[in-house]
């Protein structure tokens, strides 16, 4: 659609969900057309709110045949740029949709609309004595659609897996209008191409998640949430290689966070303190959950504890003893990014390494953009469990801001290089979106991006749906 | 000196408390658990005036299940030397807790006894009180600051409106508010340490002290939920609707 919208096309449109359910006010839409990093700012004449599949069905029918970018939104917390709209695309706001449909104790299910924020899904969870695991820093504010469009990750993938281990069935809504309804069940179910695993992960660009079964876990009896001092990278990956020998399946979290980030926590968070009397150069947050008893997850602990004090693997160590405690514990990792902003300027990377290779690449990388920025604050932190770390890069002390971000691809090379090198992905958990599109074009081999333009033209061949992100057409 | 300090298991302060469906009670099957949140402070403040030279020895003591010797142990675990568990199923009410402490404080003989103001599961906010006539000592309730001086404690109590510094001689009672101080985390090491450090088990029926309750509790309810608001178009709207319907203009 060209910039100047057609004002007859919109209001074709915004009869479908009703005035009521439209922004269209620049001053009203603008929340929509920005991103938490400031990376990308959209362009859109209107947002849609539909309240039913049948509304977004009725939605996608017409941007097919008018030919009408439509992107999905949920949250909009997204760190890559994939629920932005740009020359004039329409946004689809999913938060209406946000009904829980049906609990399933009994099942262990949840039947979810898009729109539910993920905070309320685990409360849902929570009074039916159950527990949704997927836990992310912006869980008050993104939504299950968007997790599921991302295949988003957060704390508890090394025991429960991604949003896509915790998916049992879909609706989705065609970018050609039809509903498929894949709202099934079933732990086992081998019946053809896995449709429900493509939109998973796909961003919004193959078509709309509507709604979705998703898989609940007993709720652990006792969880013990442990804040340690070491002294390096390769303690943590010790000390993490001795926590699942000792604890096996109930290690369910293991993040890794250097000193800097603490700091930058306690400046600037309300609430936040450092637990220890003594700075420490390296921290590992982790929990151990017993389904059975408290003691059963102290005295793994406590075994843990002693294992590793004996190969001098901790320097200090705090144990939760409340659940305000814990997360107080927590609030020191969840903060990291929020911390980050008052700083100045952050080049971000999402990269994932065989585990056993963290230290060797947090020690490459360093060197490299230490060497390219003297002064560059390395606030390398993340899921050291699942070889996930979120290698943010603060501009040095007093460094002029812009001048700093329009740096950001020259890191980016620097650092995806490394972990190329060492067999990573330069997206574990945020995606693709735009920032990195070009870039996955480049990396993966022909073919792979090749199919994947296939099964893009085979769910849209109009070219309508979040156009542009993930791969091109 | 010596410091006494009781403490209270209750359901932890972040748990989401549910009734039981006959209403009997509070469910505290598979709950989590934890000190009295007051009480914790009131470790905390026996722990820095210990670290501060102003006391030698900080005991603490706890009335309730076999289970509260975890609560026990979390506060040797901050740094308590030693503890005392007296065994007492079901509840105990505020006067017997205070009967045992009183013969718990004549045989350890503290200069201070530092409580919590109440514990967040009955919120009787009446245990300091009654110790302390028990005892025939000085109490200072509510402390937001607490100083030692010789053979007194300067204690600065949260009350409506404001501030009051009193000074009570020694020995006293002190209960905790919430601004008193932030309790520290327990570390590995001192958790470690905890399990060899003393922990006498007693029973009520040793003290000669009858728990038995003396106030039946006939229902226990949620409760009501708040009505969902209403969303009003303008102001005249809304003055119509708190003149006419909530009667408040």
């Amino acid at each position: 659609m060209s910039k100047t919208a057609n004002t007859a096309l919109l209001a074709r449109f915004i009869a479908i969900v009703g005035e009521r359910n439209v922004l269209t006010d620049p001053a009203d839409i603008a929340p929509h057309l920005e991103e938490t990093r400031g990376l990308f700012h959209g362009d859109s004449p209107l947002v849609l709110k539909p309240g039913s599949a049948e509304e977004v069905s009725a939605i996608m029918k017409l941007a097919t045949e008018t030919g009408t970018v439509i992107v999905p939104q949920g949250g909009n917390t997204g760190h890559v740029g994939g629920q932005i709209p740009h020359d004039g695309a329409i946004v689809l706001s999913m938060a209406r949709m946000n009904r829980i449909r049906d609990v399933d104790p009994a099942g262990g299910t949840i039947t979810v609309e898009s729109g539910v924020i993920l905070q309320r899904l685990q409360e849902a969870a929570n009074e039916a004595g159950l527990m949704f695991p997927l836990s992310l820093a912006s869980e008050g504010t993104c939504q299950i659609g968007g997790n599921l469009s991302t295949n988003a990750g957060g704390t508890a993938v090394l025991a429960y897996g991604n949003t896509r281990q915790l998916c049992l069935g879909l609706e989705v809504v065609l970018p050609t209008g039809e509903i498929w309804n894949g709202l099934r069940r079933l732990k086992k179910d081998n019946t053809g191409y896995d449709l429900r695993d493509l939109f998973i992960g796909a961003e919004g660009t193959l078509g709309v998640i509507t709604a979705a079964v998703m898989k609940l876990s007993p709720r652990p009896k006792s969880i013990q949430t442990v804040l340690a001092g070491v002294v390096d990278p390769d303690a943590a990956l010790k000390l993490f290689r001795l926590a699942e020998n000792t604890c096996g399946p109930a290690l369910t979290g293991f993040e890794i966070m250097p000193r800097i980030s603490l700091e930058f926590v306690l400046r600037h968070i309300e609430g936040a303190r450092d637990p220890f009397d003594d700075a420490h150069p390296w921290y590992v947050l982790f929990e151990i959950s017993s389904g059975q008893s408290e003691e059963a997850a102290r005295g793994l602990m406590e075994s843990l504890f002693e294992a590793a004090n004996e190969n001098g693997l901790i320097r200090d160590a705090v144990a939760s003893e409340t659940e305000a405690q814990r997360q107080s514990l927590w609030l020191l990792r969840e903060s990291i990014s929020a911390s980050q902003k008052p700083e100045g300027g952050s080049i971000k990377h999402d990269v994932s390494v065989p585990v056993a290779k963290v230290p060797e690449f947090l020690e490459k990388a360093d060197k490299a953009v230490r060497e390219r920025i003297p002064g560059i604050r390395v606030v390398s932190f993340g899921h050291l469990g699942d070889g996930n770390i979120h290698y943010n890069l603060s501009q040095p002390v007093g460094a002029d801001k812009a001048q700093y971000i329009a740096r950001w691809r020259e890191m980016n090379e620097i650092v995806h290089g490394i972990v190329l090198e060492m067999g990573g992905s330069i997206s574990a958990e945020h995606g693709i979106g735009q920032l990195k599109r070009d870039e996955l074009a480049a990396i993966r081999q022909p073919i792979e991006i090749e199919l994947m333009r296939r099964i893009k033209m085979a769910f849209d061949p109009a070219g309508i749906m979040n156009l542009d992100k993930v791969v091109k057409v | 000196m010596k410091i006494l300090v009781p403490v209270k298991r209750v359901v932890d302060y972040n748990v989401k408390i549910r009734v039981k469906p006959d209403g009997s009670g509070v469910e505290l099957a598979n709950v989590k658990m934890s000190m009295n949140p007051f009480d914790e402070i009131a470790v905390e403040e026996a722990l820095r005036l210990k670290e501060a030279g102003k006391a030698e020895e900080v005991v603490v003591v706890s009335i309730g299940p076999a289970k509260a010797e975890e609560t026990l142990r979390t506060a040797l675990a901050m740094g308590a030397d030693r503890a005392i568990l007296i065994e007492a199923e079901g509840a105990v009410e505020p006067l017997a807790v205070a009967k045992l402490l009183k013969s718990v404080a004549d045989e350890e003989k503290p200069e201070l006894v530092i409580l919590g103001k109440q514990a967040i599961d009955d919120d009787a906010n009446q245990t300091g009180q009654m110790l302390g006539a028990l005892l025939g000592w000085g109490q200072a309730t509510f402390a937001s600051k607490v100083e030692l001086g010789d053979g007194k404690a300067e204690v600065t109590r949260e009350i409506d409106g404001g501030l009051q510094t009193i000074s009570v001689k020694l020995p006293a009672i002190v209960t905790t508010d919430l601004r008193l101080n932030e309790p520290r985390y327990a570390s590995l090491p001192n958790i470690m340490k905890a399990k060899k450090k003393p922990l006498d088990k007693k029973s009520a029926a040793d003290f000669g002290v009858d728990v038995s309750p003396r106030l039946e509790v006939l229902k226990t309810e949620e409760p009501e939920g708040r009505k969902a608001g209403v969303k009003v178009a303008d102001v005249a709207e809304l003055v119509d609707k708190l003149k006419n319907e909530a009667g408040v203009l």
